[in-house]
């Protein structure tokens, strides 16, 4: 706000050019991120945890059975951090329904685990019953482990494999397709066998 | 044909904009006034243009014309009449048709409006630069979001028909066309706010004769937002009318400071001061819209909304950044000479407490705006991928939105320049004692919980602020006492009030359970006996229903369903609701038995109030409407000197009481 004139020709600082100087280059800025962002969706990402053994997850599920990543031993196990209220999640849920059907008409020795990321069990529980998918979702109340695998955003998605290691990070949505193939190639790179 | 008659259309609104355009600017800066006046010319064939080519393309819905792209993709046969001529807005393509006739209808408003000043510079940029708008979403329909492609290869005999969400709801037949009719009609106030810093001619008061421009566009935002929200309650099935969803917060976003503007004016007009800051929010206002439009159709933001996905992301960027550099540019050029000695005296006053709203409504608007697209802040600075949800928003807003209740409540007895504590205590009596009532009653009722106890008390307050405004008014001016701004805002206020206890009541005390029932069994739920009696399938020619029999407590027999679309891979859950003055109950059918005598699982939900937010949303527009209501009032832009703060005669009514209109008031109502 202006302070209070004398009533002659008020000489004025000129400051108005400056403050749209910064307020345009903020919002160029501003522009330059959107423009340079892509339709994004899954891509593997780095992480720490890579070629590290899994964090554990123990606890329980919205559907109050005890749950421990240590029991899945000698199972590739995808584990997805998701939410109720994210979009993208709800995008990628069909692919995972999909992949966990197909694993099971094949014998497949891969399987989902969900770790619900900030979201009421209830809802977690409508979620699942309305869009299908029977496997397992951990709650995480006190965000626990979403800290302890560096979970950023969601969806996201860890490759743990056969022997409890950490052998890739999906950032974003997935599709069955990729699962699949993202399986195969770490089949591949598993040359120990369990 | 159709093809042929469409991009006709578009080739001639996009000429008639064009050339307009250049017609003008060089008319204007020539001063050429012959040529200046000629835009009537040019806004008919703009007209024409828009309206040949959505002529062409309802024609092709409803005639079934599958040898377009658009039609094939997005219509069917099968589709119900009023579903095929709202297919013109279900997908990017179609939407553009519908925001450049809407454009095109305003601009022929806007001159038939100042058709006796058209040669006026000021009115000559403000055409200008719609004609620049309509230029680009007619070029847009041109290239890189054409409607009117014809499919490759043999024509398909049927298509797929809309996203099953999109048809199976009346209201979308009304919702975008709301949402498109405010989005567009800003560009009005926009156009007049660009024309003003081009010809520095900001103290004539042409803004505020746009400013009933802005109040009808402002009012269509309102009832499409509100549309929306019901839309989903009954469309989509998860209880919920508000998930902050990026299309959502879109749409809120010009919406906040649209609110703002029309607010913050009232200070302008009186008192001549905020004028750089009114501009910035009508610059902001229509920047919004289009960045809103990006955000939704770009796909760098994943959104339920994100029906089709699409190229024109970096043509709305690119015009978005064209909005910007101008707007901020001219404020920046003519910054220094707008500002106005006058100061607020007093912050305890009507202009103080303007100024304080338009803080409130700017940080509401930026909370949202950061929450909306920090994921792709985050991601552009680290590479991170981050997800802000609802807990994000519902914390953020929460205090924002009890702070601008509180503002409801007091500002409207504040009298202008400076407040006394004796006639506050004075005014703020009867509104005092309505909020206690409504904190009682509530409490009564069995309301707990610091938040909600808050809201209806505020909520009180300002409701009984309101009524007060508005009994004077009416006492003064009899039935006329409920026309105009003063007055109308009231009314709008009392819409607000209402869906702020609706929205604190049902998202506080509402009740969800779901029951894995045979048929014959019930269950009970908030004292409502839910009794499952059975599913049956019912084929019709579009879709496939799948119905439960569910009966509540009262005997009346509900149909929760789910729906599957052929070509459509999920199926849609139709909730039925049973709705009540006091409370919902909203039934849905969450898995379906695997045989007739199966269980079925039925989701119930008992919110409270629920109605009243749509009750309140008419309010609003009914509000807007008298607020907009055409009296006679001293036109702006008439030579006088500047308004200075009247000195009324004390009659009846104490010497500063707040009148209900400015100095040109309605005519004939004169104490």
């Amino acid at each position: 706000m202006t302070r209070p004139e004398v009533r002659a020709e008020p000489r004025r600082r000129r400051f108005a050019p400056w403050v749209a100087l910064t307020v345009l280059v903020g919002l160029l800025a501003f522009v330059a991120v959107l423009a340079t962002r892509d339709p994004g969706s899954g891509v593997s990402a780095d992480s720490p945890l890579l070629g590290e053994p899994a964090p554990l997850i123990e606890g329980s599920t919205v559907d109050g059975q005890p749950f421990s990543l240590a029991d899945e031993t000698g199972r590739w196990v995808i584990v997805n951090f998701f939410a109720t209220w994210c979009v993208p999640c709800r995008q990628e849920h069909p692919e995972l329904v999909a992949f966990t059907n197909r694993q099971a008409a094949e014998g497949g020795d891969a399987e989902v685990v969900s770790v619900v990321f900030d979201d009421q069990p209830d809802e977690v529980r409508a979620f699942f019953a309305e869009e299908g998918g029977d496997w397992p979702a951990v709650t995480d109340p006190d965000g626990r482990i979403a800290l302890e695998y560096g979970v950023a955003g969601i969806p996201e998605s860890y490759l743990v494999d056969p022997n409890g290691f950490v052998v890739s990070k999906i950032v974003g949505g997935i599709t069955s397709d990729g699962l699949e193939q993202l399986l195969a190639r770490a089949r591949a790179g598993d040359q120990g066998g369990a | 044909m159709n093809a042929a008659l469409g991009t006709a259309g578009i080739t001639l609104g996009l000429a008639g904009s064009l050339v307009g355009a250049v017609t003008l600017a060089y008319g204007l800066v020539r001063h050429r006034p012959r040529l200046v006046g000629m835009a009537g010319v040019y806004a008919l064939l703009i007209g024409l243009g828009a309206l040949l080519a959505v002529f062409a393309m309802e024609r092709a819905l409803l005639t079934d014309d599958f040898s377009l792209t658009y039609v094939a993709e997005h219509s069917s046969t099968r589709t119900p009449l009023l579903f095929k001529v709202a297919t013109l807005w279900a997908a990017l393509e179609g939407s553009i048709i519908l925001w450049a006739v809407v454009l095109a209808g305003y601009l022929g408003l806007v001159v038939r409006r100042f058709r006796t000043r058209l040669t006026d510079p000021m009115v000559g940029w403000a055409l200008l630069t719609l004609f620049v708008i309509a230029a680009f979403f007619f070029w847009l329909m041109s290239g890189p979001a054409n409607p009117f492609t014809e499919v490759a290869g043999a024509v398909p005999a049927d298509g797929p028909g809309p996203n099953p969400l999109l048809q199976n709801h009346v209201l979308m037949a009304f919702h975008p066309p709301m949402l498109y009719l405010g989005y567009v009609g800003f560009s009005v106030p926009f156009a007049f706010a660009i024309a003003a810093l081009v010809t520095g001619r900001l103290g004539e008061g042409w803004l505020l004769e746009t400013r009933r421009w802005t109040l009808v566009a402002w009012g269509f935002l309102t009832v499409g937002i509100v549309l929306g929200a019901w839309w989903s309650y009954e469309v989509l099935g998860w209880g919920g009318y508000w998930g902050w969803d990026p299309v959502e917060n879109a749409s809120f976003l010009p919406w906040l400071t649209g609110t703002a503007y029309l607010h913050s004016v009232l200070v302008q007009e009186r008192r001549g001061m905020l004028r750089v800051w009114n501009l910035s929010l009508l610059c902001a206002t229509f920047a919004l819209t289009i960045l809103g439009t990006f955000l939704t159709r770009s796909g760098v933001i994943d959104s339920v909304h994100a029906f089709s996905e699409s190229d024109i992301g970096p043509s709305l960027l690119a015009f978005f950044t064209l909005i910007v550099v101008v707007s901020v540019g001219l404020i920046g050029w003519r910054g220094d000479r707008l500002r106005s000695p006058g100061t607020i005296d007093s912050p305890l006053s009507r202009e103080g407490a303007f100024l304080a709203n338009n803080i409130l409504f700017a940080a509401f608007a930026f909370v949202i705006l950061l929450g909306t697209v920090f994921p792709l802040l985050i991601e552009a600075f680290n590479g991170d991928r981050i997800s802000v949800g609802r807990p994000y928003f519902d914390r953020m807003t929460m205090p924002l939105g009890l702070a601008i209740l509180t503002l409801m409540a007091v500002a409207p007895v504040l009298p202008w320049r400076k407040a006394s504590g004796e006639l506050l205590r004075h005014r703020l009596i009867w509104p005092a004692w309505s909020g206690a009532g409504v904190l009682v009653l509530a409490v009564v009722l069995g309301a707990r919980g610091l938040a909600p106890l808050l809201a209806f008390f505020l909520a009180g307050v300002a409701g009984g602020a309101a009524v007060r405004q508005l009994v004077l008014a009416t006492r003064r001016q009899g039935l006329q006492g409920f026309l105009g701004r003063a007055n109308g805002g009231m009314v709008v206020h009392l819409g607000v009030v209402v869906i702020a206890v609706a929205f604190a009541a049902s998202s506080s005390f509402a009740h969800e359970a779901e029951f894995r029932l045979s048929p014959g069994e019930s269950a009970e739920l908030a004292g409502h006996r839910v009794t499952y009696l059975g599913v049956e399938t019912i084929e019709y020619p579009e879709k496939t229903a799948l119905k439960a029999r569910v009966q509540l407590d009262d005997g009346r027999i509900f149909a929760p369903a789910l729906q599957q679309f052929p070509f459509a891979t999920q199926s849609i859950g139709v909730p039925s609701v049973r709705t009540g003055l006091t409370e919902d109950i909203y039934l849905t059918l969450v898995a379906a038995p695997d045989d007739p005598a199966g269980e079925a699982v039925i989701g119930v939900l008992v919110m409270p109030l629920t109605v009243w937010l749509w009750v309140g949303g008419g309010l609003m527009a009914l509000g807007t409407l008298l607020a907009a209501w055409p009296g006679r009032r001293r036109r702006p832009t008439d030579p006088v000197s500047a308004p200075v703060p009247e000195h009324r005669p004390a009659g009846r009514v104490p010497a500063d009481e707040p009148s209900p209109e400015p100095v040109h008031a309605l005519r004939g109502t004169a104490p």
